[in-house]
């Protein structure tokens, strides 16, 4: 895995700031918008949670996306080879290959990928891709109104997600299982990083997947 | 105090559940034939001659469950039409390392010989029925074993990503075959062994009983997988944890403890061996379906309940 990644000239990478996000949900109405996502379907989103009593209270942030693993299951279970790994890292979804098997969103630890309900395919975060080979930056990093989103090179260590995850105590979502995510987060809350707080479990309405 | 319980979530995106019923059916199915082929080789490989009715039954049974088996998938697919994508193998095209990929060539090459096999078997031609149950037996473990693959590989999902999925899978599509070709027998010998004799029939009948006894043993091998199986998911991680309590007092428990493990396990094994409905086919058929009953609750449990676990 680490040698794959030596290998990439570029491996883009994305880091949520919890410290500046406000939770306004603009990440995800600017990627709704660029992406042309379905209703109901997010390709990102926050997840808000509220936890204490009063008075000590808070509500807590967590910017939920495509983490691009490094190591992606999706990519090792997916049949048609309709998901594959770009050359920097990001990966994607032949829209003209996948046959909406839905065994990638099983096997996808983070729960990220949907089905398009009109084109009949899978879909998931790409970091904008499209926008990156323009030389433009991903729609959510581009409008996140608390800069909280940094976008960039990890293998640059002159970009600025570089000086940042060198100068700061960073954690990604569920590590141990082994996918390498390359969605870095600062001072994430691990109550709002834990799927099953909050939650009844018996009771959680789940969704057809289109 | 509980600091768990003072979080409450006010807003995230909906839980999905990729893989429903129409997939557990398909495992269902590919079970009932890999567990009825694997029956009809034993009868025909075995030396008795008395046990070859039951061969036949099972060559019948094979392949025609396994051709049900499949459409489920076709329908599941959200892109039915493209189903050929799976068929063009050539690297860059098929991956190789996924289990659907191993399912598809398994899919073709099973049905093809367990067709070849039931002709064998139904023409009389004792040599070539053999060669093909020895290629077909494999081939029946295996087209069952790569769909617990597909389920263990699943790694997001705890009840999913156990190397026991496989082992699990094959021992149950046994339970429910040998179910199913017990009920089949018992048709067979109550209806259409009228112009046999009565001794005919009741060697028939012992033979039926004798299945019953697999059938138990079957049950017992299930039921330890299974034992094992909940035990890790108690003590493991906090997915594992959550997954257990679905499945044994939570949403999920009438169709795991009530309809798998007690009606579908606990009856049926009790029916088996307890001498006086043992020898009935009465009880044996009553318990032989509990059994298919309890073999669909099982399936359902595992891809529905192994995704019912929230994953953001």
């Amino acid at each position: 895995m680490a040698k794959e990644e030596e290998k990439r000239k570029i491996r883009y990478a994305m880091l949520v700031d919890l410290r500046r996000c406000v939770g306004c949900q603009s990440c995800s109405v600017a990627c709704k918008s660029e992406n042309e996502v379905p209703l109901s379907k997010f390709r990102t989103w926050v997840k808000i949670i509220e936890k204490g009593r009063y008075p000590d209270v808070s509500r807590q942030f967590l910017p939920a996306l495509c983490n691009n693993c490094e190591n992606p299951i999706c990519n090792r279970n997916c049949p048609v080879h309709a998901t594959y790994i770009r050359p920097d890292g990001i990966v994607m979804v032949n829209m003209h290959r996948c046959i909406g098997c839905m065994y990638c969103m099983a096997s996808c630890p983070y729960d990220v990928r949907y089905v398009n309900p009109l084109r009949k395919i899978v879909q998931k975060c790409f970091w904008c891709a499209h926008r990156v080979d323009a030389g433009l930056l991903p729609a959510c990093v581009e409008t996140c109104l608390g800069r909280a989103l940094i976008f960039g090179d990890i293998n640059d260590p002159n970009s600025e997600i570089s000086q940042v995850l060198a100068t700061n105590a960073v954690v990604r979502l569920k590590p141990e299982l082994g996918t390498d995510p390359h969605v870095f987060y600062i001072a994430a809350d691990a109550d709002a990083m834990d799927p099953t707080k909050g939650i009844d479990i018996d009771k959680i309405r789940f969704m057809e997947p289109y | 105090m509980d600091v768990g319980s003072q979080v409450t979530v006010l807003y995230n995106s909906p839980h999905q559940i990729p893989l429903g019923l129409l997939i557990a059916q398909y495992f269902y199915l590919t079970g009932l034939s890999a567990g009825s082929f694997v029956i009809s080789v034993v009868a025909i490989l075995g030396r008795k001659v008395e046990y070859k009715p039951l061969g036949k039954i099972g060559a019948i049974l094979a392949p025609l469950c396994l051709i049900l088996a499949p459409m489920n998938l076709l329908s599941d697919m959200a892109q039915p039409l493209r189903f050929w994508h799976l068929m063009t193998y050539l690297p860059g095209y098929i991956n190789f390392k996924s289990p659907i990929t191993y399912g598809v060539i398994l899919l073709t090459a099973y049905p093809i010989s367990a067709t070849i096999y039931a002709y064998f078997v139904l023409t009389g031609n004792m040599k070539w029925s053999k060669v093909f149950a020895i290629i077909g037996i494999p081939l029946a473990i295996s087209v069952h074993g790569y769909t617990g693959f597909i389920l263990a590989l699943g790694k997001g999902r705890a009840l999913w990503n156990t190397a026991l999925m496989p082992t699990l899978f094959i021992v149950s599509a046994m339970v429910s075959g040998i179910a199913m070709m017990i009920l089949i027998a018992i048709v067979r010998n109550m209806f259409f062994m009228k112009d046999k004799t009565v001794e005919e029939r009741e060697k028939d009948r012992q033979l039926i009983l004798g299945l019953g006894k697999f059938l138990g043993g079957a049950i017992i091998a299930d039921l330890f997988l299974l034992f094992n199986d909940i035990l890790v998911l108690l003590t493991s991680s906090k997915e594992a944890w959550e997954t257990a309590h679905l499945l044994l007092w939570g949403k999920f428990a009438f169709e795991f403890i009530g309809v798998e493990l007690f009606f579908g396990s606990i009856i049926p094994l009790f029916l088996v061996f307890y001498p006086k409905t043992a020898k009935t086919f009465k009880w044996l058929s009553i318990a032989s379906v509990l059994v298919m009953i309890g073999i669909y609750a099982m399936r359902f449990t595992v891809v529905v309940g192994g995704q019912s676990v929230p994953l953001h």
